[in-house]
């Protein structure tokens, strides 16, 4: 066996599974409290990116910035995640509160018309131009390797700060007065907010921390990556509901195993399998398709109790 | 009769309550005798009432109309009737259903083009294509019957990805017992289909493929409407109602789910073999997300499972963005959109009349100050000619260089709308005409610049949420309620 | 019950009506459609008036809007110094054809439509997709437009006859450029390990069709992968590639990914590894992934007047991609203008003005004589130009 190669599969496996990770949590915690299916939080994540690269050069950029290249990279994670977690709520003020009580389809359309929306409205204001965060100007980019062993710094940033980023919620969600409201709002709405749980405020905490993960995400994408541009939410966002499904949608701990499983699986599949990068995501949709015929409800989703 | 606040939860009213309500709502005034009589009308009257003129349509216009909006309505009506058995009737949420209409293209492409020297008359072809699309439906379906809503969904979707991944790389799959066979073309697609050759006639034509349609839509029509009020369609009905209680009630669940997706599937492989004879062509991408939203905005907008509004869906969605294509369509309809909006909203004609007033006095001053203070504000032009334009260039702040204000404006303008509803009465009446204002600087130095690209998508995408706001239920869907 | 059967007659008259009327439809135009489609769009004369209209089909929205927006540029900026230089004006009549989108071709489809519909298109500058083009081909060709596409390379549109005398291109097809790239490699360098990696798109995958092919007659070892042109983490195929391999050769379509593959393989501790790319990678920002980057291009000459000029409008980049469409745009306007010598014009006699088009590479940007061979090819493109990046530009290899 070429453990060289393993290792390297290992950490770009790793790598996008932590990203895939803190998308799925924005889909599972929306769907967790509203069983909805945001299809707009991919675009959120797209706009997160985007609005790490203003803050980047409006602090002088990558080459001199303002500051040094950690603090403008706090600064960064800053305001995207505040930027995605604002904008999360307003979608859902405008685009999901209405229709609360609406048949269960309607705000997918309506989720459907917000993402068509913000996709456009970037290309729109951004422009059509691919962004590059120039990370090696910015954080002078070593590669480390260990005999034949090798990664890079803004590989171990990402997995380390979105386990960080993971912890925090848990302990959150387990822990505070906001995340106990949370869990039993998504247990049961009409039963919590007749115990006094302010629903709507429940839930408008849950977009902005779902909105604010998937904000830092793009930050994180863009400067592992490099390049940002305003269709990057589709195929990532696709990504993060599979991943969402694969652990089981509304679980926490679900989204994070089941991004780690789709990054792995990604990355062996490419590397192992035959035409292994062309037919790469067929490898992960089957092994979906796989989970969900023997586990109908994800690794770490409660199967669904009728009622009757 | 007042309406509820959509908030409100109306626990305890069942389904026929609220039929019966909604009925009653329904029979006041010109609209309600509207709707009495088209209720009083056969199915098949029905269908005469949308035929009649579609099959006029072509006399009126040029082949180019005729193509852009006639075909694709159509085209876009018939999946749409389609999907609307699997999810409308059945209740099965499919998301993989645009790959049933990738399958009828490619069968079709296989059977009558040059990529496999295959020229299959249309008679034997269509069959064929229908047969085998069902069996491809039947073989999705299967699962179904394990899974329950939103997997279902999930399945299906990753099934229409599946099917892109597989028609684009197929040319490089070697496959057992065939060795290396060339299947799909792989991202060259298959080119140069046929038309349809019934019996010798070569329907080759815009219009002739444009009457074809409407045969295809009619007859599907006209089928739909029997199924919903058969034994079966009841079933349906009861199984996406609640699917334990038709099976407690001894209704064979999995036979009418895989019978859902069998007709559902045929209906687009149908679809997709008179799509590739208009295309000419099956390449990769013509099967993928984008058509299925557009054909769930279609159903989803003309009202759940109601057959005749899929019909005004198809032609709203699709003729919306192909007028937009144009900025002399563009301008009256986005005005004339807000105008009717305002019309409707602000009910006292006083308050209407002050409101337009206000803004347009709130423009000569922005404009006056502009041009005395900072004159390079108004330096640009509008675009277009004609009265209408030349008469904004006095009222309207046209910068020089408007890309870096426009793409502020836009950004605030979209802020701006979000907050608004938050806003007290008074504020909003006063605050609407600077809104208003706002809107129509966006329009005319940002949005109508860019009205072929990312404008038609935005204000799709707007529409689509708009709609959803108000009427959760679809134009002509009637509201269900929750039971709890 | 009664009600029932009475509804199934009522079905079935409606049926009989609605094919009464199409018998009836399909009777009457049969005679009226078929010359109409001739004398309609064909051979309908067309006023030249003072400004003349050239249809445009460009990825506005979408995936490929990056590089859409080059072609905008490029055929903007020929408009416009057109304009400056003439007594008649030029217009452009855009149509957004979202290329790669998720939507397939049916946009393209509906912008060609809409360009045969329109009374004063005389011919067409795009679309920029090969798929596209076999998509509008049928559409176009009713309407008697021709098309010069300044970015679609698959080699079969031109030659399999199905589009000549409609067809035109301004770059030349992969059938030139991969021998050209293949050759070096076997030649020049002496290469024996090269692994080649295409983005799933039809430009790309002709490409490397064609090189692999070469490759491996000459006994070289080629490793091959597809990935696909949504994806920015190319991580784990890098990890694929052996650490002596010494050419990766990666035709792709949109630069931006061909520079993300660049700096993720210097990550990866394999910034050793020698890149190649093809003309849509040509672009100095690919160039400044570092100097062991090879690229093959159209012999553009980067000194010319008229890209300083478009360098100076669009803040020093020079979006070369778009380049090709700069040609095109310039040869449409010229046959317009030849046919619309006495006022008027039909799109036929553009068509045949477009066969015959004569431009010096003095006046052409491309740096050869625009002249078309019969199958609507550039007949003077026999050769592609080879480039080496010096760590900031890309220079002409000599010989």
């Amino acid at each position: 066996m070429n453990w060289s190669l393993f290792f390297d599969l290992t950490v770009s496996g790793l790598t996008l599974g932590s990203l895939y990770a803190l998308i799925a949590l924005g889909y599972s915690l929306v769907y967790g409290i509203l069983k909805l299916l945001n299809f707009a939080h991919g675009d959120v994540y797209m706009i997160g990116a985007f609005l790490g690269w203003y803050t980047l050069h409006a602090l002088g950029g990558p080459v001199n910035p303002t500051f040094t290249g950690a603090v403008v990279l706090l600064l960064m994670f800053i305001v995207a995640m505040l930027g995605c977690g604002v904008l999360g709520v307003a979608i859902e003020r405008f685009a999901y509160r209405p229709l609360r009580n609406a048949p269960r389809i309607a705000p997918l359309i309506s989720a459907l018309g917000v993402s068509i929306f913000l996709q456009n409205s970037a290309l729109l204001v951004f422009g059509a131009a691919f962004r590059d965060y120039n990370t090696f100007d910015l954080i002078g980019v070593k590669t480390y390797n260990i005999g034949e062993l090798f990664f890079s710094v803004p590989q171990l940033l990402t997995v380390v700060a979105a386990i960080g980023l993971m912890v925090a919620l848990t302990v959150f969600v387990a822990r505070s007065r906001l995340g106990k409201a949370m869990r039993s709002t998504s247990f049961d709405r009409e039963a919590a907010s007749m115990m006094g749980i302010d629903v709507d405020r429940v839930i408008s905490v849950t977009f902005f921390i779902g909105s604010a993960l998937a904000g830092a995400a793009g930050v994180m994408f863009a400067l592992v990556f490099g390049q940002i541009y305003h269709f990057m939410g589709f195929i990532a966002g696709l990504k993060g509901f599979t991943a969402a499904v694969i652990g089981g949608i509304g679980s926490i701990p679900g989204a994070m195993v089941g991004g780690l499983i789709v990054g792995l699986a990604e990355s062996y599949a490419t590397g192992y399998l035959p035409q292994g990068s062309t037919f790469q995501n067929l490898y992960v949709f089957a092994l979906l398709i796989l989970v969900i015929l023997i586990r109908p409800s994800g690794l770490f989703g409660t199967a669904a109790i009728q009622k009757v | 009769m007042d309406q509820l606040p959509p908030d409100t939860p109306r626990i305890g009213v069942d389904e026929w309550v609220a039929s019966v309500e909604g009925k009653r709502d329904r029979y006041t005034g010109v609209r309600g005798a509207v709707v009495k009589r088209w209720d009083s009308l056969p199915p098949a009257a029905r269908v005469l009432v949308f035929a009649a003129p579609a099959a006029v349509f072509p006399f009126l216009t040029t082949e180019g109309n005729v193509f852009r909006y006639g075909l694709f309505t159509l085209v876009y009506a018939l999946l749409a009737l389609g999907l609307n058995i699997v999810v409308g009737f059945a209740g099965l949420l499919d998301l993989g259903y645009v790959a049933f209409f990738g399958v009828g293209a490619y069968l079709y492409a296989i059977l009558a083009s040059p990529h496999f020297g295959n020229h299959w008359q249309a008679e034997a072809a269509i069959p064929v294509v229908i047969v085998a699309t069902a069996v491809v439906g039947l073989l999705v379906g299967l699962p179904s019957r394990r899974l329950f809503g939103d997997y279902l969904a999930i399945l299906t979707l990753f099934f229409g990805q599946a099917f892109v991944i597989f028609v684009n790389n197929a040319n490089r799959i070697d496959f057992p017992f065939f060795g290396h066979v060339d299947l799909t073309g792989g991202s060259n697609g298959i080119a140069n289909i046929d038309p349809f050759n019934f019996f010798g006639y070569k329907v080759d034509s815009t219009t002739k493929q444009y009457y074809l349609l409407l045969i295809a839509v009619a007859l599907v029509l006209i089928l739909l409407m029997f199924v919903n009020e058969s034994r079966t369609g009841r079933a349906w009905r009861a199984l996406r109602e609640d699917p334990l209680a038709a099976e407690v009630m001894s209704i064979p669940v999995n036979r009418l789910k895989l019978l859902a997706f069998v007709f559902g599937a045929g209906v687009a492989g149908l679809t997709g073999a008179i799509y590739g004879t208009i295309a000419t062509a099956a390449l990769p991408g013509d099967y993928d997300v984008g058509l299925l939203i557009t054909i769930y905005a279609i159903m989803i907008l003309g009202g759940f499972g109601s057959i005749m509004g899929i019909v005004v869906g198809a032609v709203v969605v699709s003729s919306v963005p192909e007028l937009l294509r144009s900025s002399a369509n563009a301008r009256p309809l986005f005005y004339g959109a807000i105008l009717l909006a305002l019309l409707v909203k602000l009910r006292p004609w006083r308050l209407l009349a002050a409101e337009v007033a206000g803004l347009a006095a709130f423009g000569f001053a922005i404009h006056g100050i502009a041009s005395a203070a900072y004159p390079r504000l108004v330096h640009g032009e509008s675009i277009g000619s004609g009265l209408f334009a030349r008469a904004l260039d006095h009222w309207m702040l046209f910068p020089k260089n408007p890309v870096k204000i426009a793409d502020v404006a836009y950004i605030l303008l979209v802020a701006a709308i979000v907050m608004y509803p938050q806003l007290s009465r008074l504020w909003r009446t006063v605050l609407l005409p600077p809104l208003l204002y706002l809107v129509m600087f966006v329009w005319e130095n940002l949005l109508l610049v860019h009205i072929g690209g990312a404008t038609r998508l935005i204000l799709l995408g707007a529409l689509l949420v708009a709609l959803m706001n108000i009427r959760p239920q679809g134009l002509f869907g009637t509201a269900t309620v929750e039971i709890v | 019950m009664r009600r029932r059967r009475a509804t199934a007659i009522a079905a079935l008259l409606a049926l009989g009506a609605a094919l009464a009327v199409v018998a009836g439809a399909f009777a009457t135009p049969e005679r009226a459609a078929a010359p109409a489609a001739q004398s309609g769009s064909d051979a309908a004369l067309v006023k030249c008036g003072k400004t003349r209209t050239i249809g445009f089909m460009v990825p506005v929205t979408g995936p490929a809007a990056s590089i859409g927006i080059q072609q905008v540029h490029w055929a903007q900026y020929y408009v416009s110094t057109y304009n400056k230089t003439h007594k008649t004006k030029m217009k452009l009549q855009t149509e957004d054809t979202q290329l790669g989108a998720p939507t397939g071709t049916a946009e393209a489809l509906k912008g060609a439509q809409a360009l045969a519909g329109s009374p004063n298109a005389l011919g067409v500058v795009g679309p920029a997709g090969s798929n596209e083009i076999v998509g509008v081909t049928k559409s176009l060709k009713d309407a008697g437009l021709a098309w010069v596409s300044g970015s679609s390379t698959r080699t079969e549109l031109t030659t399999d006859g199905t589009r000549t005398g409609y067809m035109f291109r301004t770059v030349p097809p992969d059938a030139i450029q991969g021998p050209t790239a293949a050759n070096y490699i076997i030649n020049k360098l002496k290469y024996k390990r090269v692994y080649i990696i295409d983005d799933q798109e039809t430009y790309s995958t002709g490409l490397a069709d064609t090189v692999e092919q070469k490759l491996k007659a000459a006994g070289v070892t080629v490793g091959r992968d597809g990935v696909s042109q949504q994806q920015s983490d190319f991580s784990s195929l890098i990890a694929k590639i052996a650490r002596d391999t010494q050419l990766v050769y990666i035709p792709w379509q949109l630069t931006p990914k061909g520079i993300a593959f660049g700096n993720q393989m210097k990550a990866a501790g394999k910034g050793s590894v020698k890149l190649m790319g093809a003309d849509g990678l040509f672009d100095s920002s690919f160039a400044a992934v570092g100097s062991h980057v090879y690229d093959t291009n159209f012999p553009l000459n980067p000194k010319s007047k008229i890209i300083a000029g478009f360098k100076k409008l669009h803040g020093g980049d020079g979006e070369y991609f778009g380049a090709p469409t700069y040609a095109a745009t310039q040869v449409v306007a010229i046959a317009i203008d030849r046919a619309c010598k006495n006022g008027t014009a039909t799109r036929a006699e553009v068509r045949g003005a477009i066969r015959s088009t004569k431009i010096s590479a003095a006046q052409s940007l491309i740096g050869v004589a625009l002249r078309f061979n019969r199958n609507g090819d550039l007949s003077t493109a026999k050769k592609f130009g080879l480039y080496k990046s010096n760590g900031t530009v890309f220079v002409p290899i000599p010989g």
